[in-house]
């Protein structure tokens, strides 16, 4: 089996799947890709056995077949290749590889293609058609507050609620929460699921911001289709908890600020509050809120004050500074409103000009706060 | 200009005992024994009188009511010492430019440059007349250029009584004392030097650096370097906590699981309190079981930070659990919080509902008002009295009555 591609074209493609592989796999074959040639046809296969992308190139081939190749020696390579064709020369005995290049011959040792995992194949799937755009402002708008906790496997992902005529994500990590609706999609089933965090960041790095993407689940797998990458990623299997219980309902303090101003005067007082905790007090009065911080241990303290829209009674409130930043990051609206209740409920934030089709709604738990 | 620094260390004589005097006067001229009245406890204090039995702190009670039979025991209350120790810190404070409270009784301030318009050693003897005036204890004070040469100096001039080194006479005075006498030498360190023949200050002093360093290491060079009366670390004016930390010596040894889990509940409730009075947060949590045959054994874990009791009591119960396998009962527990970050709990959105959150709330309101255990877990009732109610994160040293053992 033999076959040539253009070295910068090749590595384009690994680089998007090599994200799949995990740094210290259980098998040793997990460390490669897959190589499987179908007429001229490279498809590029690589997976953790949670998360699966499959990627294809034209190549110009002779001869067909399947071949594990070691990842990480193959994309060092291409790397210090300037572009070129190189041409693969594929030992089928004993899975020896040759790359030829311009500047000379480098051999590796492959692996038996026959025993690399098999992927799950869409069996019983429900799908949906959405865009690469919508997609991605999902992944963008939620993926920083899902949780590092492994103990609760539910919040290391994205939750999705697929309804007939749109779709939710949620993300959570117990402290602070993004609910993220999309409105101008259609589908047949009403369902949920989890998607881990890891296959959303590699779907991230994949997405190319035009065309369609095709995604369909069943219970244990989702699938994402989006031109000649598929990606195929085990649904994390918890039960989510239940977020909208927790969204207050009554929130009768409305304070209105611009985003900006906002988030760049936080960025200021984090400097001088606590590294490890990042707190930050809020003290909220009629029209004026005064952002303050302290660390004892350096004897560091600052205070700022901000013009605002306040309609409720007078209020401090404390914050992890780097969740509030983080929300204030993502939301798009050059105003924002949050909502209060009382110093140790949750904050809302909302933006104040939506977007169409858009509706979007975080959530931030207080710190508790000593008279 | 003259660089030599003056550093003046000060200690309360027998300090428990003269505090325990200062409230009933029939106690003066008593032998009086201040510590643990169970079979388990020791000697935080002993007074002069019954140190002539050969009587010390830190000895096991037992012993020393058989060297003295006649001595007055006293249980000892860590809020009155306490009380008067803070007495004695104001009266000081409001003299001296640097002052560093070592611990309870112990204090050194840096009387550097007041040599200019007063004397060092006539400031220092008329501040020790003043606390004594004020508060009615007994003082010693050591004079010299820092603080190890003060320290050795005060013991030689106990009980209520002052001495000053004069500049350049270090070594001399230093010379003819037991080496025991130098700060950090403690039982094994003397033990080794006995073993080499070494019982004098004289000795090491005479000594190359290069040996002591091949015999302690590291310490042989810092042990060296104070026999010679060199010491150039400064004052700490605010001693940073870097855990809280409670534990528990049974009367008897146990492995009534009712009771150590309400011990170590307790210890955990009443830190966490004294976490959230502080405004710290912990992400360190470890627990110690101190076994019959006097193994003791630890284990800690890492937590996200927090302060919460509903996290910190199960995590320590947890620990606790997966430590004792012994079947052995059980001499000491103890809890400890470490890796303390100023902070304040962030309330989480799943597992702190409203009530929660009102309830620490509300009870450490009332503790603030009416005591540390005014109220408490129906689970942690059985446990007796369990730390202090001070605020450990005011940079003054933990009030732990002396000797209790390690």
């Amino acid at each position: 089996m033999k076959f040539s591609v253009s070295s910068s074209d090749l590595l384009k493609q690994l680089q998007i799947a090599g994200g799949a592989i995990a740094s210290n796999p259980v098998l040793p074959i997990l460390e490669d890709f897959l190589f499987n040639i179908k007429g001229n046809k490279l498809s590029i296969t690589a997976t953790d056995l949670e998360t699966t992308i499959v990627t294809e190139i034209e190549v110009n081939a002779d001869g067909g077949g399947i071949i594990a190749v070691p990842a990480k020696i193959l994309m060092d390579t291409l790397k210090e290749l300037p572009q070129q064709p190189v041409t693969f020369n594929i030992n089928e005995e004993n899975f020896g590889i040759e790359i030829t290049s311009a500047y000379g011959k480098y051999r590796l040792a492959g692996e038996n293609g026959q025993e690399y995992p098999q992927i799950p194949e869409a069996e019983g799937v429900d799908a949906i058609e959405l865009t690469t755009a919508s997609m991605s402002q999902a992944i963008s708008k939620t993926l920083f507050a899902t949780s590092n906790d492994e103990l609760r496997p539910a919040m290391t992902g994205v939750y999705v609620e697929v309804d007939f005529n749109h779709i939710t994500y949620v993300a959570t990590d117990a402290h602070k929460l993004v609910k993220y609706t999309f409105k101008g999609t259609s589908s047949e089933v009403s369902t949920n699921f989890i998607i881990p965090r890891k296959a959303l960041n590699l779907l991230k790095n994949a997405l190319n911001n035009a065309g369609d993407l095709k995604l369909s689940f069943n219970k244990s797998n989702a699938f994402f289709e989006m031109g000649h990458i598929k990606m195929v990623c085990r649904l994390i299997d918890a039960r989510y908890p239940d977020y909208n219980a927790v969204i207050p309902t009554d929130s009768p303090n409305q304070l209105t600020i611009s985003r900006a101003d906002f988030q760049n005067s936080l960025k200021r007082i984090a400097i001088y509050a606590n590294k490890t905790t990042n707190q930050v007090i809020l003290n909220i009065n009629d029209g004026s809120l005064t952002v303050s911080a302290q660390d004892l241990d350096f004897s560091n303290e600052a205070t700022e004050q901000l013009a605002c829209t306040y309609d409720g009674e007078p209020m401090t409130i404390g914050f992890n500074a780097r969740f509030l930043i983080e929300m204030l990051n993502v939301l798009e609206s050059d105003e924002i409103k949050i909502e209060l209740s009382s110093p140790n409920r949750a904050g809302i934030l909302k933006p104040v000009d939506e977007i169409e089709d858009e509706d979007i709604l975080m959530l931030v738990m207080p710190v508790m706060l000593s008279n | 200009m003259n660089n030599k620094r003056a550093i003046l260390h000060l200690d309360l004589d027998t300090f428990f005992v003269s505090c325990e005097r200062l409230i009933d006067s029939r106690l003066i001229g008593k032998p009086i024994l201040v510590g643990g009245t169970g079979d388990r406890g020791v000697v935080s204090a002993a007074s002069y009188e019954t140190r002539l039995f050969g009587v010390h702190s830190g000895m096991p009670m037992k012993m020393a009511r058989q060297l003295c039979p006649e001595a007055i025991l006293i249980k000892g209350n860590a809020g009155t010492y306490t009380k008067y120790s803070k007495q004695v810190t104001e009266i000081l404070k409001e003299k001296v430019p640097i002052l560093e409270k070592a611990s309870v009784d112990e204090f050194y301030a840096d009387l550097t440059g007041m040599d200019k318009f007063f004397g060092c050693y006539k400031f220092a003897s008329e501040l020790r007349q003043r606390v004594i005036s004020k508060t009615g204890l007994p003082i010693s004070f050591g004079l010299s250029i820092n603080k190890t040469v003060s320290k050795v100096a005060t013991g030689e001039a106990k009980p209520n009584n002052q001495i000053k080194i004069d500049e350049g006479y270090e070594k001399p005075f230093l010379a003819p004392l037991s080496i025991k006498k130098i700060p950090q030498v403690g039982d094994k360190t003397y033990q080794t030097f006995c073993n080499l023949g070494i019982k004098r200050v004289r000795k090491v002093q005479e000594m190359p650096v290069e040996m002591m360093e091949s015999v302690f290491g590291k310490n042989g060079r810092s042990i060296w370097k104070k026999a010679n009366g060199i010491d150039h670390t400064a004052l700490v004016e605010f001693h940073e906590r870097k855990s809280i930390s409670s534990e528990r010596t049974y009367g008897r040894d146990t492995t009534d699981m009712n009771q150590l889990k309400t011990s170590i509940k307790a210890m955990a409730e009443n830190l966490a309190f004294q976490l959230r009075n502080g405004e710290k947060l912990t992400s360190c949590v470890a627990v110690k079981i101190r076994y019959s045959d006097f193994n003791t054994y630890t284990k800690q874990c890492k937590i996200p930070y927090t302060a919460a009791d509903h996290i910190l009591i199960p995590k320590i119960e947890e620990l606790f659990n997966t430590l004792y396998n012994r079947r052995l009962r059980i001499r000491l527990v103890g809890v400890k919080f470490s890796d303390l970050v100023p902070g304040r709990y962030q309330i989480g959105l799943f597992e702190d509902v409203k009530k929660t959150v009102n309830l620490y709330k509300a009870m450490d309101d009332l503790r603030q008002r009416y005591g540390a255990r005014s109220v408490m877990r129906a689970s942690t009732f059985g446990a007796k009295t369990i730390g202090g109610v001070t605020n450990p994160f005011n940079g003054e040293p933990p009030i732990v009555l002396a000797h209790r053992t390690a």
